[in-house]
């Protein structure tokens, strides 16, 4: 307590002795202050200015944080052909069109509600417009703003009239490969935009969800937020990415680039506003399925023939994901599938 | 969608590692104030010197992790509240930090205004700087000061725990996550971060009072009462795991996703180590050593069990931060992952955070008279002083070593 600090002690008994003991104290401390003074010049400021140097282009793949791209420790791709040349690879023109203009990006009144609706029936697993997502929209190498994994349902079944015939015995394979484009659902309820500290992404009325490049802070917190692994942190501007819609294209009435190139017109997008639009028609005349219903968070992008979320669990009665752009080279389940030994 | 990959990496462990000895160290120093407990006043002024040396570090951790950390001032600028956990915090903390402040002040202007009477040369000045100029030492003024600081320790305790449960929330507000999508995120956050900041307090207390103090004495019995404070908060803190354990491992009582998640990072994945041995086991060993009479009171002995406890609370962020991440969203598999040691989220960051925060608590503890012996004694020392002017020069040397 203040007042009883300040009491003026008579007793001086001690007092020379306290008086060496008070140097040397202020000496030690002298001496600890200036060890770790010397530590934190050395430690201190490399690592926080290296932390705080956001406009960094140069990045080593060390940790598998957000801003490394981790193609070149596949073993598939040669390092020495140039694959982590990153000036080539993170040059700031590739930024997506609409980072520079992000203010050109008109506000828009709920008069659309964007869908996209994606029938797995006629999508061949081409991969086309994976490809016109990133040549359209400058997508980093190692990041997708849509994708398309693949599937199998079913399983092989050891029969005596089976059409597959070994020395083991006949099978019947009953087996259907799935092919599954996914991208950012534009959820009507979406978490991400919901956890983001400063805002930078928001729900425009008409549909999309997009981040705005200049506001955010690059916290991660969206890209941990999203249950389907939609966004990332992009690696040239450092701020969160993620699929727009095309949100450049249809504001010019133009379609999406994935639905322009789709080859089995497996990707429709439309006006749900509008009940003549083909979407409008397909929703009522289809069953149709979100993914991840129970994360309550109200897709709008509609599958048609999608039998649940594609399970990853060793079930042999579960349909099973076999092939995914999402997963890492650093991941036991790519460890399994390359063998140890190509993780030289 | 990047590959799927660990995006929250070594400083946001960090983070709530520092932030909960924020909340812990504060509660402990309030103990004398607020629950009167007055055999821990020696603790109250160095705890809060602790509390400010953490606190104007917390916000580094998630901003040495941001990519634009430049652009901190949105934090404050667009509207965010209420739904945005990690918004919260801006207003949290920015309250905190004036709370911590304004507790620093009250409670050293006194003995910086007496200090500045008896002290020549620029630190005679820095001393009559940091009272604001303010020189009453009138009875009433100083009970008022005292009323304010009790105020403001309860209003502190208060912030202690939004501060330390809202961490716990960014957490459990992530339904993407099936580890972090859990209610006991927050109480066990608070829990431990009581816990930590009890540990934090018995080690500092028993170096700084061993080598710095005017006495050079740690008082055993002191160290033997936190001792047994922190035996209840252990024992809540292992309930909290053991009902996260039950809640999380059997399938029976659990969903698939968190079941699964649980299995394979936890029982038998890349964490298992982390978890059982050093979350769980280390919270053993710091209750059993604890337990014993003799290790409470031996300030070597029991700054030994915090420090296990300590330990132990660092595993428990990173199995939380980092475990949640290593299941895969939509991916196959477990997801790998090893700290770098330099660069982006490296150890070399949070080393540097560390020293940060070392250093400045030697700085304030160099500047504020938070050791009240020291305090009478210079005091008492400088009142015979001007009774004997010849002496004056010679003395005024050693003050101003
Ligand atoms: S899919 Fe993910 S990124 Fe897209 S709106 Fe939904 S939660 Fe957000
Ligand atoms: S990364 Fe950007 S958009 Fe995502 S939550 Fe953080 S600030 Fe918001």
């Amino acid at each position: 307590m203040a007042e009883d600090d300040v009491h003026v002690e008579q007793n001086n008994a001690r007092q020379m002795g306290n008086q060496e003991s008070r140097r040397e104290f202020l000496k030690q401390a002298l001496k600890v202050g200036g060890v770790v003074g010397i530590a934190t010049v050395i430690g201190g400021p490399v690592g926080a200015v290296k932390a705080l140097a956001s406009t960094e282009t140069k990045q080593n793949a060390t940790d598998g944080s957000a801003t490394n791209w981790e193609g070149w420790e596949d073993p598939q791709l040669n390092v020495n052909d140039g694959w982590n040349n990153w000036d080539k690879i993170l040059n700031p023109d590739n930024l997506p069109i609409y980072h520079d203009h992000f203010d050109e990006i008109k506000k828009v009144k709920p008069k659309h509600h964007w869908v996209m609706v994606i029938d797995l029936r006629k999508c061949v697993g081409c991969q086309s417009c994976t490809v016109a997502c990133k040549s359209e929209n400058n997508i980093p190498i190692g990041y997708y703003r849509t994708w398309v994994d693949v599937a199998e349902i079913g399983s092989t079944l050891q029969t005596s009239l089976g059409n597959t015939v070994t020395a083991n015995g006949t099978y019947e394979q009953q087996i259907k490969i799935r092919n599954i484009p996914k991208l950012c659902n534009h959820c009507d309820n979406p978490p991400c935009v919901t956890v983001c500290p400063v805002k930078a992404t928001f729900k425009r009325a008409d549909g999309p969800v997009l981040v705005d490049p200049r506001l955010c802070i690059g916290c991660g917190t969206c890209v941990n937020a999203c249950p389907y692994d939609a966004r990332y942190i992009n690696p040239i501007s450092h701020t969160a990415d993620k699929c727009t819609l095309c949100v450049e294209r249809i504001d010019e009435g133009l379609l999406p680039a994935c639905v322009t190139t789709c080859v089995g017109r497996a990707r429709i997008f439309g006006d749900l506003n509008d009940p003549t639009s083909e979407v409008s028609k397909l929703l009522a005349s289809n069953p149709v399925q979100v993914r991840k219903p129970e994360m309550g968070t109200d897709p709008q992008v509609f599958y048609i023939g999608l039998n649940g979320e594609i399970s990853t669990e060793n079930d042999p009665e579960a349909e099973n994901l076999i092939y995914t752009y999402t997963m890492n080279t650093n991941s036991t389940a790519y460890q399994q599938l390359a063998g140890k030994s190509l993780l030289k | 969608m990047g590959l799927e990959q660990v995006y929250w990496t070594l400083p946001i462990v960090a983070y709530p590692f520092i932030s909960g000895l924020i909340a812990g160290s504060f509660i402990v120093g309030s103990l004398s104030k607020i629950f009167g407990q007055k055999q821990y006043e020696p603790l109250a002024k160095l705890s809060l010197l602790v509390t400010l040396a953490f606190i104007l570090f917390a916000p580094v951790g998630p901003l040495a992790d941001s990519r634009q950390p430049s652009r901190w001032w949105e934090l404050y600028t667009r509207a965010h509240i209420p739904e945005a956990p990690m918004g919260l915090f801006t207003i949290i903390w920015t309250t905190y930090v004036i709370v911590v402040i304004a507790e620093i002040y009250l409670a050293f202007r006194a003995p910086l205004h007496q200090l500045s009477e008896v002290t020549p040369g620029w630190k005679g000045r820095l001393y009559h700087w940091l009272t604001l100029g303010s020189t009453g030492m009138s009875e009433m003024r100083l009970r008022r000061e005292h009323k304010w600081l009790v105020i403001l320790a309860g209003f502190g305790i208060f912030l202690a725990f939004a501060f330390h449960g809202y961490i716990g929330f960014i957490f459990g507000a992530i339904k993407a996550r099936p580890l972090w999508h859990n209610a006991l995120m927050m109480p066990m956050f608070i829990t431990s971060a009581i816990l930590s900041g009890i540990a934090l307090m018995i080690i500092v207390y028993s170096i700084v009072f061993r080598y710095f103090s005017f006495h050079r004495k740690v008082d055993s019995a002191l160290v033997d009462g936190l001792m047994k404070i922190m035996i209840w908060v252990l024992l809540v803190d292992l309930f909290l795991d053991v009902v996260d354990i039950l809640n999380s491992a059997p399938v029976a009582y659990t969903d698939q996703a968190t079941a699964s998640g649980f299995a394979e990072i936890f029982l038998h994945g890349p964490l298992t180590g982390a978890y059982w041995i050093g979350q769980l086991g280390l919270l053993v060993v710091a209750l059993t050593l604890a337990l014993f009479r003799g290790i409470r009171t031996s300030p070597l002995w029991a700054s030994v069990a915090s420090f296990a406890a300590l330990i132990s609370i660092w595993f428990m962020r990173y199995n939380t931060v980092i475990g949640g991440q290593l299941q895969p969203k939509v991916s196959q598999g477990v997801v790998l992952y090893s700290p770098a040691l330099f660069g982006r989220g490296s150890m070399q960051i949070v080393f540097g955070l560390f020293m940060f925060i070392l250093f400045v608590f030697s700085l304030l503890l160099m500047v504020f008279p938070w050791d009240d012996e020291a305090t009478k004694h210079r005091l008492f020392h400088s009142t015979q002083l001007t009774n004997h002017g010849e002496q004056n020069r010679s003395t005024n040397k050693i003050l101003e070593h």
